[in-house]
């Protein structure tokens, strides 16, 4: 990069945008060191103080009606009257009580008419206890997961098989056969029943703790309202308690919670010191976002427009992460086992493209080998590391015949492989469909209990599930690590990185990139398509078995139809043409498109709860990426 | 030479002979009675044809099936949405439906004509990815704008409890335009046939008397088929076949009026440079047609048709799934007009309307056939869907196969 031609109006722009992340940054780090100053400290005890006066205070007007409901009835009583005459007694009791208590102000109370400097004691007591017990359960909760993790997932994986039911009922025209035309991706989650969870001996030691600083919070508030019994206070323990802390409590949180309960008014200080994560996260941002925008000439020509502006939404997604405080070594995690689980199966993508046929967006044929490998392992009834290479070897045989006859068709084809591929593909599948109906399968995990035919989701607990995901798996920084799965995806682009620089590799290279000089110099061209395409039809297949292993289920029918579009779109968005790939496309690839999936769902589920809004994006991401390809690769050369 | 031409009939119409035996297979196997099938058939036919017919336009431009046609029938439904929301009801609704359509499916198949540009050659797939693409634009603006960024008054509308767009539009409410078109004028089938044969039979003389040949002999046995036709249906077995057919006559009046737009507009001069860009883009270049501008217009005409057809379609059924009803209509659509026997480079209003008559044969049929032949009705929706998608396939196959055969034919040519 000799010279960097930057337009002013970038400059400028540049510059105003870090001058408000400067901005952002000075507000948002004051207020995030407010929180620990004096100054901060108080308003947020005294917006909880409040909250809870109010609710003690509420308490004390019950306790003072229920006393005066008492006292009409036993009049009315004395009196001689009936059901009627007392109901009525008593209703005017209340209505009078509550009158006269709002008058006297038995029930609210002003923070500055009393004094609360023991009260605030009492109650930081209460907070600091609390803390340390939530600490100690979460801790405690985290071990007993993972103590139980493996029999919850086999329970889990029970559980969907029983929900599901044969019928495929897949609706009239109008309705669409499959009204999404997406499968569900998701990870099912594993989720350990915390029922028989038992409190551990710490716990219950910290939890006297809470009850004794409880009591002391209690003996204050009894000076602020005497009318308050202790039969009252027990029924407010909770009430009390939640508003104090809970489990998994973060800063803004307790001050949202503190802030509504009580009504108050914070000042400027309280918006500064809430928001100052959020200021300081976004400064973080707008200040990449000026870089790009000062560098977005060198930026675009090093990475093209969807590579930069899914990088961008990926760092945006972390920073988001950070401020809803969703817990990125998790997510990392995730990530990770993503990678490697799509991996192979993006990695099928790259003979399709060297030799030639483009994106190869018939992979579903050889999604459809492995299915039928990993199908024939559990029939036979092979589990553990034979079965995994039993499922492999025999799909990758079933790929390489039907590899092979696809490859044939598409040497007769040339030039228009993709749109016949895709349809090729698609009747295959619904073929299948078909066939998962009529095969003639005996093993019991397989078939419904009732009916015909093979279940569409199939559990893998019982031969491979997780083999690869486990093997050597450990854990970092809170980052588990599922080495053998990498290790196997690495070891997979090694074996296609060799092959590519073999004699047939670079032929069929050659192939790809210039069929006529190719024929010229005497290459086969229409052996290297095929070589080509049943490389990366072998390699589908190898890719649902690591996929299925680490999902933990198979899933037939409809869902290997888009697996095809997705494995295009991760390859393209690692930086591939539709007539040029390398193995770095896959992985950056592969790694930017699952990173902004797994990070999407729970970001999109903290702004908007319960939306599928992080599905929709998946689908546009996706499908852009495709059709941004599409477009350069067309070109006007048909003019 | 006979023998070739047979040969070349053969190998041009073999999807669609597959395609009447089948049919013929599962009407023996499916038990329904004959008048049974027929009425749903022809309730199948007045809300399919109209959008299988705005595909011929884009054939003919050299851009193969337009898949894009889902944004169309998006946008018929967002002007559907706009049309419940302001609670204009019946005929009148659908009428405001018709003409807000137009601006926005004009505008997206504007977008999409200038995508196709950049991907010449590549337009079938990159409409398929179109449609997938503006499937997620589409959710988008059904979940997250309407009801949140732009307020939707009427409740029937949202998702209680949540945000976004119910999952199923019900058009027959009050204010809604179920049936609006449909129920205008609604014959029995041999009263239709009489109205309809009347009026191309005023057609015929009306093209008779503006011709400058007078071909008298052709005009003659025109009108009598006609005829017969029309006296067929009146009497017997044939009346009896059609009893429990209504005909919905200005639905099917659309159609017509949409055949005739087809023919009509390949004698204009816009219809020329369809057919010139079709045949060869570097020709059309040097003879002084702007291709690119050509191909955009083209897309947008099959974009607005496809929209008025899914209105067509939606009013017809009195509810749609919000979310789900435009996702299969490109492939519905294109695989309707290869069975009528169109390749990806030549259609007709008859292949299109008689594929459409076999395609939804096969759709009432597959099913119940399915059940009583292996006892289980999955198998036959099944048979159905991979139906679908293997026409495509076949078509796509064999045009490829033939154009290649003739590219290496005019290579081998030039060498020698």
């Amino acid at each position: 990069m000799n010279k960097l031609k930057i337009k002013k109006s970038q400059k400028i722009a540049c510059v105003l945008i870090i001058l408000v992340a400067v901005i952002f940054g000075c507000v948002g780090f004051y207020g995030m060191s407010a929180r620990s100053s004096q100054k901060g400290s108080e308003i947020l005890s005294s917006m909880r103080l409040q909250a809870i006066l109010d609710t003690a205070g509420t308490g004390a007007i019950d306790a003072y009606v229920a006393a005066e409901k008492a006292e009409a009835t036993a009049r009315v009583r004395e009196e001689g009257g009936g059901m009627t005459e007392i109901r009525e007694a008593t209703a005017k009791a209340e209505e009078e009580a509550r009158a006269s208590a709002e008058k006297e102000g038995i029930g609210s109370v002003d923070l500055s008419e009393i004094d609360t400097v023991p009260l605030a004691k009492a109650l930081d007591v209460l907070a600091t206890a609390q803390t340390e017990y939530f600490e100690e359960e979460s801790a405690a909760q985290a071990a007993y997961i993972e103590e139980h993790a493996d029999d919850a997932a086999v329970e889990s994986a029970e559980d969907i098989a029983a929900e599901e039911v044969p019928a495929e009922d897949m609706g009239g025209e109008g309705a669409g056969e499959d009204a999404g035309a997406d499968m569900e991706m998701e990870m099912a989650e594993e989720t350990v029943d915390l029922s028989e969870f038992e409190a551990t001996e710490e716990m219950l030691a910290l939890a006297e703790k809470v009850d004794e600083a409880f009591n002391g919070l209690c003996e204050e508030i009894k000076i602020v309202f005497p009318a308050l019994t202790d039969d009252i206070l027990a029924t407010l323990k909770d009430t009390i308690l939640n508003t104090v802390s809970q489990q998994g409590d973060t800063f803004e949180i307790q001050y949202d919670r503190a802030y509504s309960l009580s009504g108050l008014n914070p000042g400027m200080t309280g918006m500064i010191m809430r928001q100052g994560r959020t200021l300081a996260t976004s400064a973080v941002g707008l200040i990449i976002l000026a870089l790009a925008v000062l560098f977005y000439t060198p930026l675009v020509k090093k990475l093209g427009i969807p590579r930069l502006v899914i990088g961008l939404f990926y760092i945006f997604l972390c920073l988001m992460a950070f401020i809803y405080n969703l817990s990125l070594p998790g997510q990392i995690s995730n990530t990770l086992v993503r990678l490697g689980m799509n991996g192979v199966l993006v990695l099928a993508m790259l003979p399709g493209i060297q030799c030639g046929i483009s994106l190869n967006l018939g992979l579903p044929i050889g999604i459809i080998g492995g299915l039928l490998g990993g199908l024939l392992c559990i029939e036979f009834g092979f589990h553990g590391w034979l079965g995994f290479l039993f499922a492999i070897v025999v799909g990758m045989a079933i790929s390489a015949v039907t590899g092979y006859l696809y490859g044939m068709l598409l040497n007769k084809l040339k030039g228009s492989e993709m749109t016949v591929t895709t349809y090729v593909g698609f009747s295959i599948v619904s073929l299948m469909c078909i066939a998962w109906l009529v095969l003639p399968f005996q093993s019991k995990i397989m078939k419904w209990p009732l009916g015909n035919g093979l279940r569409t989701t199939i559990g893998l607990q019982t031969s491979y599930r997780h083999l690869l995901n486990d093997f050597l798996s450990f854990k970092i920084f809170g980052i588990t690590i599922p080495t053998g799965l990498l290790l196997f995806f690495a070891l997979c682009c090694v074996l296609v990185w060799l092959f590519m620089r073999s004699k047939t590799g670079i032929a069929m290279s050659a192939s790809g990139a210039n069929p006529r000089f190719a024929t010229a110099t005497g290459i086969n061209v229409d052996k290297m398509r095929i070589i080509g395409t049943m490389l990366s039809t072998m390699l589908a297949a190898v890719g649902i078995i690591v996929y299925a292993q680490s999902f933990g289920f198979m899933q037939l029918y409809q869902a290997p139809r888009q697996m095809g579009f997705l494995a295009a779109s991760a390859i393209l968005l690692g930086g591939a043409t539709t007539s040029r790939a390398k193995i770095s496309h896959v992985i950056i690839g592969t790694f930017l498109f699952q990173g902004v999936l797994t990070l999407g769902m729970p970001v999109a589920n903290a702004v908007v709860p319960q939306s599928t809004i992080s599905e929709v994006f998946r689908i546009i991401i996706s499908q852009g990426i495709i059709l941004y390809a599409l477009t350069k690769s067309g070109g006007d050369s048909r003019g | 030479m006979d023998k070739n031409k047979m040969r070349e009939f053969a190998r041009n119409n073999v999807v669609t002979m597959m395609f009447i035996i089948l049919c013929a297979v599962c009407m023996v196997f499916s038990g329904y009675s004959p008048s049974y099938v027929m009425y749903e058939l022809f309730g199948r036919l007045s809300r399919n044809m109209f959008i299988v017919l705005s595909l011929i336009i884009p054939i003919v431009a050299g851009m193969g099936i337009n898949f894009a046609i889902t944004t169309g029938a998006m946008a018929a439904q967002i002007s559907c949405l706009l049309v419940l929301e302001w609670g204009i009801s019946g005929i009148a609704g659908f009428g405001v439906a018709v003409l807000l359509t137009v601006p926005l499916a004009t505008l997206f198949g504007w977008l999409i004509g200038k995508l196709f540009n950049k991907m010449k050659g590549q337009e079938m797939i990159g409409g398929l990815v179109i449609g997938y693409f503006a499937n997620g634009l589409y959710q988008l603006l059904f979940l997250f704008i309407f009801d949140n960024i732009i307020p939707i008054k009427n409740p029937n509308l949202t998702i209680k409890g949540s945000t976004g767009i119910a999952n199923t539009m019900d058009l027959s409410k009050d204010g809604g335009i179920a049936a609006a078109l449909d129920k205008l004028w609604r014959l029995p089938f041999h009263q239709a046939v009489l109205v309809f044969a009347g009026i191309i039979a005023l057609l015929l003389i009306f093209g008779y008397v503006k011709s400058h040949k007078k071909n008298q002999k052709r005009l003659g046995i025109q009108l009598v088929a006609l005829a017969v036709v029309a006296v067929i249906t009146q009497f017997g077995p044939v009346k009896e076949l059609f009893a429990m057919v209504n005909v919905p006559m200005v639905t099917f009046g659309c159609v017509a009026v949409l055949c005739l737009f087809n023919v009509v507009i390949m004698r204009t001069k816009l219809g020329q440079q369809f057919r010139a860009v079709g045949q060869s883009g570097t020709v059309a270049n040097a003879s002084g047609i702007n291709v690119n501008h050509v191909r955009i217009i083209a897309i947008v005409f099959s974009t607005v048709l496809a929209g008025w057809g899914q209105l067509i379609f939606v009013q017809n059924m009195g509810a749609f799934q919000t979310y789900g009803a435009h996702g299969q209509v490109g492939l519905y659509a294109g695989a309707a007009i290869l069975v009528g026997g169109a390749s990806v480079v030549r259609a007709t209003n008859v292949q299109a309307l008689l594929g459409t008559v076999l395609f939804h044969l096969m759709f009432i049929l597959a099913p119940a056939a399915g059940k009583n032949l292996f006892g289980d009705a999955a198998i036959g929706e099944y048979f159905r869907v991979f139906l679908c998608y293997g026409v495509i396939a076949v078509a796509l196959v064999m045009h490829a196969w033939s154009e290649n055969a003739r590219k290496k034919k005019a290579a081998a040519g030039e060498e020698k």
